[in-house]
């Protein structure tokens, strides 16, 4: 039933494009320059964003870890889905040297667990700009740093991108920021200055560290014999102070390589006994990766990334975890007392259930774009592979704009690998998940 | 090696004559607007709006005005460094002039144009009925195309027809410059230059041009920290 009724899903929206393609393949060339300069007229202000529908099919991993974390006293099925539907609204106003700018989301699911949903501010702010040398920004904005695909460790001061889906918006954080831009003739074209302000209270970017404090961030870029080259800093008492470096440059015109380097000092590291124990030792830590994009002459795309995480839960902490979660599983079988499952769930925050919460990965994307002439399909596949515990998730995806405005991603993702292996515990086994975008 | 010519185009050597066709094109710094169609073989066709500016012969920064789905979306080009910004990435990427960020025939290296003249040595140049044929080769390696052949008007010394080559001598795609129009400050020029190709039988794109106006642009606008913000240029 379940599967049917996502089948069915998907069946809507074939049928939809296939009515909808006729009706935009008539079109004749012609045009008019007066009509294009009444379309290209400016207006103070702007609007736009995008209406979402994603239904979502998870086959369920029933002898994971995380499967048992959640449903130990419920039975689901093997498998579960999910219908998401979303609003991006985004706009902005400019008069004279200040502009507003804004991007919300408003979601609505339902699940098993019945409808649910939220709207989230994912940036708001104010930016004066008296000229093309200096910008200031306060409000809420993602501030992005690095040159990493899937990971940004010298991402000082943003969230951590999701590496299944790193092209996704982030939420931003409350912030002060400017930006200070030099250009110079010689092998030195471009110096640019981006120094932070980022307050966590109470009610003000709590999730960001410890409150009550002012951190301060800082960025100095250079364009320097044509490679991109930054210098990021960070400091406050809401986390450690980290240093970075990254850099990015075309060998080829169709081959780029990019690397970042976070060097974090007193970092919390975690580690995890036989006994489901938490303990942590303060110590510096290095985050890196290095990464190629190479383009082929038929227009494949491969994006390729090593991740070292410094901080990361090592192979053997993992284990106990996933041994610890059994027992716990077992115990409550065995009495009904679910106190050690509820310790485990604890313990997983800020570790296993963390985004790349291990040391090594390798993260592999290859995209071809418009094969066989096809215009405007892009076929792909990811894989993200743990080089700790060789677990990996293989993403196949097509995506198709048949008509202007219309997106259609169909993805499916599939882990690899057993037992006690970050990717073999995860909840689900397989994601089946189809995603249309109308943009206005 | 250059051949020099007598008669109406003067006496131009031909790389001269691409330099007087680069600034008949458009001037040493402005701004434009240009309307991008790539029309497929039964008819349905996609549209985009860009604003761009250029300045000198390798800086030329564009943004999306439209459709929706691409909006904000900017690339920068310096010289032989490209960058892509998408507004829900956040941070800029580099991306190379094979790539298309329209999808269609044109290319980055055709969105993103800079001079002629910076990046290609004009080595023959022959009179044909009417019009001058200038045969160019790619400067270096790292050029999109290896070799162009240009058809100039001899009077207006504007491009009329421009072949593009891949270094194994494969026809790549044909330019073609239509509507030679009066954009204002002394800017005549064609308003439209269609494409076909080979490699995509049946697909045509085209590029309109409109609004183009000479602009005094800071160095500090071909940045990558102020490629967010080209749109405010407007």
């Amino acid at each position: 039933m379940k599967k049917a009724l996502f089948a069915l899903s998907v069946y809507v929206a074939g049928l939809v494009l296939t009515f909808l393609q006729p009706a935009f393949g008539q079109g004749e060339y012609e045009f008019d320059l007066s009509d294009i300069e009444k379309e290209i007229e400016k207006k103070p202000y702007s609007i736009g964003g995008f209406l979402e529908f994603r239904p979502v099919l998870f086959g369920l991993d029933r002898d994971s870890a995380f499967h048992k974390l959640r449903f130990f006293d419920q039975d689901e099925g093997s498998t579960l889905e999910q219908y998401n539907f979303g609003l991006r609204l985004e706009g902005g106003y400019q008069k004279g040297i200040a502009s507003l700018y804004f991007r919300t989301d408003s979601r609505l699911w339902y699940d098993y667990q019945g409808w649910d949903g939220d709207i989230d501010l994912l940036e708001g702010y104010l930016s004066l700009q008296p000229n093309p040398s200096f910008t200031l920004d306060a409000g809420k904005e993602v501030v992005q740093w690095g040159k990493g695909y899937a990971f940004n460790p010298v991402a000082f001061v943003s969230r951590p991108k999701d590496p299944d889906d790193p092209t996704e918006a982030l939420d931003g954080y409350y912030v002060v920021t400017a930006d200070l831009i030099k250009s110079f003739g010689g092998p030195l074209k471009t110096l640019a200055f981006t120094p932070v302000i980022l307050p966590v209270t109470e009610s003000i970017n709590d999730d960001f560290g410890k409150p009550d404090h002012i951190n301060f961030a800082a960025k100095l870029y250079f364009l320097l014999w044509d490679t991109d080259l930054d210098l990021l800093f960070f400091t406050g008492e809401s986390r450690t102070t980290r240093y970075g470096f990254d850099f990015a440059r075309n060998i080829k015109t169709n081959f780029e390589i990019h690397g970042e380097l976070a060097w974090i000092t007193d970092f919390e590291k975690k580690s995890i006994d036989s006994q489901g124990n938490l303990s942590t030792e303060e110590s510096d830590i290095l985050r890196f990766l290095l990464g190629i994009r190479y383009l082929t002459t038929n227009e494949i795309t491969f994006t390729v990334e090593y991740y070292h995480n410094g901080g990361g839960i090592d192979g053997d902490d993992a284990e106990n975890f996933f041994k610890f979660v059994d027992r716990a599983y077992d115990t409550f079988l065995d009495t009904g007392d679910s106190s050690q499952l509820d310790k485990a769930a604890r313990l997983s925050q800020g570790t296993l259930a963390a985004v790349e919460p291990m040391r090594d990965y390798l993260y592999f994307r290859a995209s071809w774009k418009e094969p066989f002439d096809i215009l405007y399909f892009t076929p792909a596949v990811t894989s993200i592979v743990n080089l700790t515990d060789q677990s990996l998730s293989i993403t196949p995806e097509l995506v198709y704009n048949p008509i202007t405005n219309l997106e259609l991603r169909l993805r499916g993702t599939f882990l690899a690998r057993g037992k006690n292996t970050e990717y073999g515990e995860k909840l689900n086994d397989y994601k089946i998940e189809l995603r249309v975008r109308y943009f206005f | 090696m250059c051949l020099c010519l007598a008669g109406p185009a003067v006496a131009l050597d031909g790389n001269e004559m691409l330099q007087k066709v680069d600034r008949n094109l458009n001037p040493d710094s402005f701004e434009m607007y240009r309307k991008l169609i790539n029309i497929e073989p039964d008819g349905s066709k996609k549209e985009f709006i860009m604003f761009t500016v250029k300045k000198g012969r390798d800086q030329v920064a564009s943004v999306f005005l439209s459709p929706a789905s691409e909006k904000g979306r900017a690339t920068l080009r310096l010289g032989e460094n490209m960058w892509l910004y998408i507004p829900n990435v956040g941070k800029p990427i580099r991306i190379t002039s094979l790539q298309s960020v329209t999808g269609g025939i044109f290319n980055n290296a055709d969105i993103m144009r800079l001079d002629y003249s910076a990046e290609y040595n004009c080595e023959k140049m022959e009179q044909q009925e009417g019009l001058l044929v200038l045969y160019l080769k790619a400067k270096t390696r790292s050029v999109a195309y290896d070799s162009l052949k240009m058809w100039v008007d001899d009077k207006k010394l504007l491009p009329n027809t421009i072949e593009c080559f891949a270094s194994s001598g494969m026809l790549i795609k044909t330019l073609y410059f239509k509507k030679v129009e009066e954009f204002g400050g002394g800017i005549v020029r064609p308003a439209v230059i269609e494409t076909d190709s080979p490699l995509y039988k049946g697909y045509k794109s085209i590029m309109i041009f409109a609004k183009m106006k000479k602009k005094e642009l800071p160095d500090e606008v071909f940045t990558l920290n102020f490629l967010s913000k080209v749109e405010s240029l407007r």
